[in-house]
């Protein structure tokens, strides 16, 4: 005889979710805390330097800001694009192969534009990125439209090739292959010149880099867009309903290559961003942001304001555990990603527990 | 009396939503008790939760007077309540002996013996079904369908079976036969629950009739003692008139006129082929056949979202032929339609009433951005209109009740202000009280002289609301029948395709004779 059974809660109340997701938090946050007792760590002072991400007591505090902020970008840029993928229905987990394309494509710029003024080297790397990575979005949106082939399996794919396509342009040494330093004997990935690095706005020795500036502009455009204009209207109709979307006289097909368009020539924009502030390409650019991406939109319920402030808080996880794993030799980088990990399962766990309930059977009072 | 199945305080809520109350029902052995109320009076729930898809938060059920826990299907098949669904479960590639077999326990892993066979032979000839059973699903008409399925629950051993909306696809004299093998189980000593909606089969086949309101259990009555109209007062708690207006409207020429008509289904097979018919301004023209007979396609064409074969479509003289969806629209012909599940084509559920009331003209708004505020307005005045109940303008339809969706479907499709009005199942699955609203929405419209196109299912209906029905049969013209001049048996032996009034005494049904059409026109 079964008691208890599951049911959704028919009220989202935005009290109950905090409150879930604190307690997640704790949960995840003192199973981390008997790790690091294990490994001889105090984890009250190992929190404390992962929420000030290694600020306190460091004369060196500014670089952190700037540390988080070059993980913060790429990642908000990447799930605001695939908020605007997922509204319309249309599961772009390809992220990560169009951010990829998005990088070489900035690269090539880079590497062969040095003589342009950096503003101009700069616009030209995010145009190619975007022009390019939105091309790859058109090219799956147009099988789905033409063939209803699987965008899912697509997506994923293309992340595998360009994985490939970058480390196999990171380890061949040829005449041909101008991003690797010509004067190594190993193949690595040059450097950018100057003219190609991302500028800003120096404040003390704090520089704020343009890429900031055009995030929170991207956030603030997009919201608009998804609210108010007619394209955002049309995308809300189509992932609703295409059928519905269909009878109204919408032209689906030309909206969903639109959109798909517009969602990888965003993730390609991040891209441009992130390389042109490294200064540099490599394989592991990307920073995992196709999929925390993903995450960042289902956390937020594809709410733009709640992406933004998502994209904070994830960015402070990660940058502060790095930063606080560094800082102890008994604990790498990896330590930080399983902390991560924690926070993030024990979070998606509390969001569920936030909207279903266990109901337990009752007998009949007046049975 | 011995009860096959009696309910004790059955309540089930889902959220705050209470959708069954405190229910107390019995079934008593070897009799028909048709359960009866509005939509969302917790038929289909109470149902579920027999059938162990649903598990009650408090109440107990007694199964022949045994206390029983039902937690799945399976349980509920053990105890041998067998439930035929609205929506058929049967494997469509599968042979109709091969659906029966997959669900059979304790006959072995993999082979069709002979035995099994003949066991299902045998209670087919029992309660007189008329089935092939090596026929594929794939190729059956929807009444073999549902014969399949309740031979299958005869089979594994239902003594009680539980038929949800068993008539909603099927022609008259359909009905009269699974009627006939309904009693013929209630002679072998079945229990049989029948919900429906239509008040003369209750009166026709049920012993007694169990009535829920609003989630609660208002009364059993004997059917014998009852009527319909005292049974339609139970059902919505208060005194309501039956009839169905149709004004007599002094008819225009043609509006809209449809010749030599042909267009494929989705899977390129002919759905309507070559068919004429006209409609004028201030008539109501239903349109009656079985389900999935090229209804959809038909009103699909019309509105420009199917590509059309062959044939002309004339909007007052000219053709509409090749347009898109919205310069039909703004040619004045509004096409609605309701789909099985309510919502799948026409609104867009999860967006406001004002989204959904802007979906057709979003784009008329000058510049980048959609105009919400006049969105708004002209939200309030349809829900003020056509008394829609709505916390706001700005609530997401899928919240709303069956009723109030239709509304504001018709709400939006009536504000345009068409000439032409294409409207396909527009009271699907309502209640008495939400149809009748829809009906008077329509006739108010016909009144204005605008010509409407009535998709329906309820012949009933349809013969008292339509001035005309036309009626069609797997895409071909039956024949067209004045509404006073024709009987429901006329009606159900075209909809089968045994009879065809076509060219009947040399009248050429369908071709009005003061068409628009110029005769090069008729002739390409």
């Amino acid at each position: 005889m079964r008691k208890y059974h599951l049911v959704r809660r028919a009220d989202a109340k935005i009290q109950r979710t905090l409150i879930y997701y604190a307690i997640g938090l704790l949960v995840s946050l003192t199973i981390g805390a008997i790790l690091l007792a294990a490994l001889g760590i105090n984890p009250f002072e190992y929190y404390g330097k992962m929420l000030t991400i290694g600020l306190v007591g460091n004369k060196y505090g500014y670089k952190s800001i700037e540390g988080l902020l070059k993980i913060f970008v790429p990642l908000l840029i990447t799930s605001l694009a695939l908020s605007l993928s997922f509204k319309m229905r249309f599961w772009n987990i390809g992220g990560e192969g169009e951010f990829l394309i998005g990088a070489i494509a900035a690269a090539i710029v880079a590497f062969n534009c040095s003589g342009l003024p950096n503003f101009v080297t700069v616009l030209l790397m995010c145009l190619a990125a975007m022009i390019s990575s939105g091309i790859i979005g058109i090219a799956v949106a147009a099988l789905k439209v033409k063939f209803n082939t699987n965008e899912t399996l697509m997506t994923l794919m293309i992340n595998y090739i360009m994985l490939y396509v970058i480390r196999y342009l990171g380890e061949t040494k040829a005449d041909w292959n101008f991003f690797l330093r010509a004067d190594s004997e190993r193949p690595i990935f040059g450097s950018f010149p100057d003219s190609a690095v991302m500028g800003g706005i120096p404040l003390g020795k704090f520089k704020l880099l343009w890429s900031v500036l055009i995030a929170i502009a991207l956030t603030a455009i997009i919201y608009v867009y998804l609210k108010y204009t007619k394209q955002g209207y049309e995308v809300s109709v189509v992932g609703d309903s295409s059928a519905t979307a269909k009878y109204a006289g919408m032209n689906v097909g030309k909206i969903v290559l639109r959109t798909m368009f517009i969602s990888s020539a965003l993730i390609g924009l991040a891209a441009a961003l992130a390389v042109s502030a490294a200064g540099t390409i490599s394989d592991t650019i990307t920073n995992d942001v196709g999929w925390t991406g993903i995450i960042v939109a289902w956390l937020s319920k594809l709410s733009i304001p709640a992406v933004f402030v998502t994209s904070i808080l994830i960015s402070v996880l990660q940058y502060g555990c790095q930063a606080a794993a560094t800082q102890y030799p008994a604990i790498d980088v990896n330590f930080a990603d399983l902390l991560q990990g924690i926070i993030l399962f024990s979070v998606l766990v509390a969001d569920f527990a936030a909207n279903f309930r266990i109901v337990r059977k009752e007998e009949a009072k007046n049975a | 009396m011995e009860y096959a199945i009696e309910l004790k305080g059955i309540t089930k809520s889902f959220g705050p939503v209470a959708a069954n109350k405190n229910i107390n029902l019995s079934l008593a052995k070897g009799e028909i008790l048709a359960l009866l109320g509005e939509n969302g009076s917790g038929k289909t729930t109470l149902m579920n939760m027999l059938s162990g898809i649903y598990m009650p938060d408090s109440g107990s059920i007694f199964i022949d007077g045994k206390k029983v826990e039902i937690n799945s299907p399976e349980d509920s098949g053990k105890l041998g309540i067998g439930m035929v669904h609205q929506h058929f479960k049967l494997v469509e590639r599968f042979t109709a002996l091969e659906n029966i077999r997959i669900g059979m326990r304790n006959e072995g892993r993999f082979f069709h013996g002979a035995d099994v066979r003949k066991k299902i032979e045998d209670t087919a000839a029992k309660f007189g079904f008329d089935i092939d059973l090596d026929k594929v699903v794939a190729n059956m008409a929807v009444s073999e369908k549902q014969t399949l399925e309740i031979l299958k629950v005869l089979c594994y051993g239902a003594k009680i079976i539980i038929l949800d909306e068993p008539t909603a696809v099927l022609t008259v004299q359909e009905i009269d036969r699974l009627f006939a093998v309904l009693r013929k189980m209630r002679e072998e000593g079945h229990s049989i629950i029948i919900i429906t909606h239509k008040l003369n089969e209750v009166m026709a086949i049920s012993d007694r009739v169990a009535i829920l309101r609003h989630g609660e259990y208002i009364t059993t009555v004997e059917t014998k003692t009852a009527d319909e109209k005292s049974l339609t007062e139970l059902m919505v708690g208060r005194k309501i008139t039956l009839n169905i207006e149709r004004p007599l409207m002094e008819k225009t020429h043609p509006l809209l006129e449809i010749r030599d008509l042909t267009v494929k289904n989705d899977e390129g097979a002919i759905a309507i082929d070559h068919i004429n018919f006209y409609i004028r301004g201030g008539e109501m023209l239903g349109v009656a056949g079985i389900a999935g007979s090229g209804q959809k396609e038909l009103c699909e064409a019309i509105a420009g979202l199917r590509k059309i074969e062959e044939g002309q479509m004339i909007h007052e003289g000219e053709s509409i032929v090749g347009m898109s969806p919205k310069k039909i629209l703004e040619h004045g012909v509004s096409m609605s339609f309701i789909p099985e599940d309510r919502l799948g084509m026409g609104l867009a559920p999860s967006l406001s009433i004002t989204d959904n009331m802007i979906l057709k003209n979003y784009n008329e708004s000058k510049g980048l951005f959609v105009d919400r505020k006049s969105a708004r307005e002209e939200a309030q005045k349809v829900i003020d209109r056509l008394e829609v109940i709505t916390p706001s303008t700005e609530t997401p339809v899928r919240r709303l009740s069956g009723g109030n969706v239709q509304k504001i479907l018709l709400g939006r499709e009536i504000k345009s202000g068409p000439n032409v009005l294409i409207t396909a199942y527009p009271v699907r699955g309502l209640d008495i009280n939400s149809s009748y609203t829809i009906y008077n929405i329509l006739n108010e419209e016909k009144k204005k002289g605008v010509g409407i196109l009535f998709v329906g299912e309820d012949l009933d209906v349809m013969l008292s609301l339509c001035d005309k029905i036309m009626v069609i049969c797997h895409g071909k013209l039956q024949g067209v029948v004045n509404a006073d001049h024709t009987t429901k048996e006329e009606i159900g032996l075209m909809m089968t395709g045994t009879l065809n009034i076509v060219n009947k005494e040399g009248k050429t049904d369908g071709i009005a004779k003061d068409s628009a059409f110029t005769d090069e026109e008729g002739k390409a």
